[in-house]
């Protein structure tokens, strides 16, 4: 009788880790791995809201703190915005921190909850849903500048 | 004639209820490593304890324990390195356990296999003869090769605690040490098994395995680097 090569096994309870805990249930155990794509648009979109929130950060703090210094009014700020460029500052990191924040949160999410992959596709839909939203609100605050 | 006390973690899933820690005093002259301080206590004291070993000497990454609250190599690791006091010895924390300081590696292994761990070449121009490679091409694979498999940095990860469908650190080191190796043609072949959530975004460059590491290696650089190459390859075509 010729020995049956089998492959790594699923069957049977996985064992406990070295807390004496089981292993959590679900975990591999030589199954077939889960072949998701995706998660380079959302890194990569990660990389970039981040530099634009660095400069856009920096030229704010720098327009605010340093140009506009003992002068912090709505008046300043209104006028500043009557810039074109600072128009687009402001709706820059409106959107990039957004995107970013919100990204953020989901990648810890999908660190420790939502293991299928319809809850995921659900998360993803209700944060773009809430992004877009809060992004809308804030183009809302800032229309009487954006239209002027 | 010295004496070393080790404090060593003792668990038997099959009829313990819950772990426990042994205490064993082992006598020695000269030097003692922690392998050798295991082999005394189970060779005199308790013929039960259950640890893995084959090298002895820090290159097949079978004795990979949690020392002193440390990843360490058992073989490599001297007990004047570490400072008097008991030696905690404890298997790799949260992985499956087989016994005492026996962790079960199928998961690990599973995933190494799953990146294609061999060089690919494109066989229409593979040649007869050897294929060459620049001083400067090598020095890419310094790093990589190095890895010997131990899975301190898979233990360590908390991005495969929390995920376990996650490649882990060795299995994506070991994708990119094919992947910088100027030889290799996979081109394609192997970008969708690391380009993905379970793959290399999974890594939020916690760099714990770099800290894990008793080779000193740095998985974290290596996962990176193939971030940039999925990029490169998916959006501008480039093969490497």
């Amino acid at each position: 009788m010729t020995a049956q090569v089998v492959g790594p096994t699923t069957q049977g309870a996985p064992p406990p880790t070295s807390t004496g805990r089981p292993a959590p249930a679900g975990r591999m155990r030589g199954a077939v791995l889960d072949q998701s794509r995706g998660g380079m648009w959302a890194w990569l979109a990660q990389r970039v809201t981040a530099v634009v929130l660095i400069v856009g950060l920096l030229t704010h703090l720098v327009a605010t703190h340093v140009f506009n210094l003992g002068h912090l009014s709505f008046l300043n700020i209104s006028d500043r915005l009557g810039s074109t460029f600072f128009v687009v500052i402001d709706v820059s990191l409106l959107a990039a921190a957004i995107f970013h924040g919100l990204n953020g949160a989901r990648m810890i999410v999908l660190d420790y909850w939502l293991k299928t992959r319809g809850s995921r596709l659900a998360l993803t839909i209700g944060l773009w849903v809430l992004g877009s939203v809060t992004f809308v609100y804030g183009l809302w605050a800032l229309w009487p500048w954006i239209a002027r | 004639m010295s004496e070393a006390r080790f404090r060593i973690k003792r668990f038997d899933p099959a009829s313990d209820a819950a772990p426990r820690y042994d205490t064993f005093v082992v006598p020695y002259e000269g030097s003692l490593s922690v392998l050798e301080g295991l082999f005394s206590i189970q060779e005199r004291d308790d013929g039960s304890l259950c640890f893995r070993y084959c090298c002895r000497a820090a290159v097949c990454g079978s004795c990979a324990m949690y020392i002193n609250g440390r990843y360490r190599l058992a073989c490599q690791t001297n007990v004047s390195q570490l400072h008097g006091g008991d030696i905690t010895v404890e298997p790799m924390p949260h992985l499956p356990l087989i016994k005492d300081l026996v962790c079960d590696m199928t998961d690990f292994f599973a995933k190494y296999e799953y990146i294609k761990p061999w060089l690919i070449r494109d066989e229409d121009h593979d040649p007869e003869g050897e294929i060459a490679q620049s001083p400067r091409a090598r020095r890419k694979l310094d790093m990589p090769i190095d890895c010997i498999l131990c899975g301190c940095c898979y233990s360590s990860c908390p991005s495969v605690w929390g995920e376990e469908n996650y490649l882990g650190p060795a299995a994506l080191l070991k994708a990119y040490r094919f992947e910088v190796d100027s030889r290799d043609e996979a081109g394609r072949q192997r970008l969708p098994d690391f380009d993905n959530e379970r793959g290399v975004y999974r890594c939020h460059t916690i760099t714990n395995c770099v800290e894990a590491c008793p080779k000193e290696l740095n998985p974290t650089e290596g996962i990176q680097w193939l971030k940039g190459a999925a990029v490169r390859r998916r959006l501008f075509g480039r093969r490497k």
